[in-house]
């Protein structure tokens, strides 16, 4: 089959959060909120991060909503999952590592393992830019001290 | 005696070999490339051309009395007498070189639309234009109190003649539309808009990025007032494209950009300006890429813009037939032959995304996203498609190859998901 490659791509994982994912939604009480956009694909994605409130301020939970390909929901989707629990320098330290992994550096110890489903973005240099865009957002949305602009939106194409 | 089995020998049988970029393989397959909407690619005469001029003639244009600058000049012009007669321009002059369509009517918005609209004033534009034939009406709408309208669609996914007539009225002064759509396939009929237009005084611009690659284009038949397109679609370099205008047209225009070239005579404190086309030029232009579109012009005239027409629309017919076959498909625009060939679609859960880089993993190109048209997109009722634009040298046995692929494509998609 010609197109025998491109499973290590699309990890039976990421297929299954895309048709069905689990974090597709509003996070409530919105605590944080960011959107995304990369313009030249069209993908879209609205992020919303509900907190505990507490010292610490974990995140009790996280949701996505958005249109793209199965790499941008799916990505989404785990993230939202990966997410939950942590405080918020844990979360976009998380960020940092994902960005890392799709770049082929390293990859995540057994407590964050479902991420590394997306390894395979790295040899796909071109949707690099799919993968990341929600966890751009997140760090926006987890960075952002002042309320959103109707057209405020982060997009990734430019930087990565 | 008995007739030859064989097949003919079709348009991409004989000019196959002259584009050296087609002979490779991509992930060990052979390359198949329907990205042409988005850019053609170029034949051995083209690339020649660039190199000898590098090579023996460069210099600047228009400035000097030395061998290398006439030679330069006489090149930079002959080019624009090659695009002249590829469209039926009256002269040489009413073509003004551009590094692309966006540019030249942003050109057009700027020297005619910022100077001439009035509060009130109307220009229609449809809904399937390409960004680079709404933002600059955007701009000039906000900047003059001119008002869009906007042409509707048919139910067959053409343009709306009827809606078209509905909104011509005495204040409607540019009608400016796409005469081939990049994303619906649909052919417009231009000539009979722009005949419409003129009754009510109006100007017209024609969008004839896919259509002066793909058929003759003939600028005084459709008695446009402008005309764009971009080089490097058909079979030319990046970086050259052009405007095509009327000479009295041109002539009452002010400049766009200032500097030199576009000059008669400077003082510090005021200027005055050359003819067209020079007045339209300003600074050193493309000369490479202009004179290198020159020998893409007397390529495609070599093999007959008719031809390559008419090969193209039996190309398109079997594409659009064999898309038929595909479960789950969307086709978008009007139905094979009355279009031209490209088509756009959709393919239920796969996105287009996913679609393009399972098909490149077969060495097929294909465009996936908004192909510039996002209005267009929303009114469809889908974020992005997936679309296989054809050119002359795409044969019959890459469109069954591109199906096979996409038919695999779809059962992988549909296996992952049901296992899941």
């Amino acid at each position: 089959m010609t197109l025998g490659n491109v499973r290590n791509l699309y990890q039976q994982v990421i297929v299954e959060r895309y048709k069905k994912p689990r974090f597709r939604g509003v996070a409530e009480p919105v605590h944080r909120h960011h959107r995304g956009h990369n313009p030249s694909c069209g993908d879209t994605i609205e992020i919303t991060v509900s907190l505990k409130l507490d010292d610490q301020n974990r995140i009790e939970r996280a949701c996505f909503e958005g249109e793209g390909c199965s790499i941008a929901m799916a990505s989404a989707d785990l993230m939202a999952e990966a997410v939950q629990g942590l405080t918020i320098p844990e979360a976009l330290h998380l960020v940092e590592q994902f960005q890392g992994m799709v770049k082929g550096e390293g990859s995540f110890p057994p407590e964050q393992r479902k991420l590394n489903v997306m390894q395979g973005v790295a040899q796909y240099p071109v949707r690099i830019k799919c993968a990341t865009l929600c966890w751009h957002t997140l760090k926006a949305a987890l960075e952002a001290s002042t309320p959103l602009g109707v057209s405020d939106f982060v997009s990734n194409e430019a930087t990565d | 005696m008995t007739l030859p089995t064989t097949a003919p020998v079709t348009l991409a049988d004989r000019v196959r070999a002259d584009f050296p970029i087609l002979a490779q393989s991509i992930h060990g397959q052979p390359l198949i490339y329907f990205d042409n909407a988005a850019t053609s690619q170029k034949p051995r005469a083209v690339l020649d051309a660039l190199t000898a001029y590098y090579e023996q003639d460069n210099a600047n244009v228009h400035r000097g009395v030395h061998t290398l600058s006439a030679r330069a000049t006489d090149a930079y012009e002959a080019a624009r007498q090659k695009v002249a007669r590829l469209v039926n321009a009256g002269r040489p002059a009413e073509i003004i070189f551009t590094r692309n369509a966006t540019e030249a009517i942003n050109l057009v918005a700027y020297a005619w639309g910022l100077t001439t609209l009035q509060p009130g004033d109307e220009i229609i534009l449809s809904v399937m234009e390409h960004h680079s034939n709404l933002v600059p009406w955007q701009w000039v709408a906000q900047r003059t109190g001119a008002r869009l309208r906007f042409i509707q669609l048919t139910p067959e996914e053409t343009l709306d003649l009827d809606h078209y007539r509905s909104l011509l009225n005495d204040r409607t002064r540019l009608v400016s539309v796409v005469q081939v759509s990049n994303t619906l396939g649909c052919i417009n009929p231009v000539a009979e808009m722009a005949a419409l237009a003129h009754t009510w005084g109006a100007k017209v611009l024609i969008d004839a990025c896919q259509s002066v690659p793909h058929m003759t284009v003939n600028v005084q038949a459709i008695d446009c007032d402008w005309l764009v397109a971009s080089g490097h679609k058909m079979c030319g370099p990046t970086g050259a494209g052009f405007l095509y205008g009327k000479a009295e047209v041109l002539r009452a225009m002010p400049p766009f950009l200032g500097g030199g070239e576009m000059i008669a005579d400077v003082y510090l404190e005021s200027s005055t300006y050359a003819n067209i086309p020079q007045r339209f030029e300003a600074g050193t232009p493309a000369i490479a890429e202009a004179i290198t579109l020159g020998a893409a012009v007397d390529y495609l005239q070599s093999l007959g813009l008719d031809a390559i027409h008419a090969y193209e629309e039996t190309l398109v017919t079997h594409l659009w037939k064999r898309l038929g076959e595909v479960p789950g498909i969307r086709r978008l625009g009007p139905a094979a032959p009355h279009r031209a060939g490209l088509v756009a679609f959709t393919l239920g859960d796969v996105h287009p995304h996913d679609l393009s880089t399972l098909l490149d993993e077969a060495g097929i190109a294909i465009r996936a996203g908004h192909h510039c048209t996002q209005p267009l997109h929303r009114i469809l009722g889908t974020q992005s498609t997936a679309r296989a634009s054809l050119y002359f040298y795409n044969t019959v046995v890459e469109i069954d190859r591109f199906i096979e692929v996409l038919q695999e494509s779809v059962a992988f998609f549909s296996g992952v998901f049901e296992e899941g």
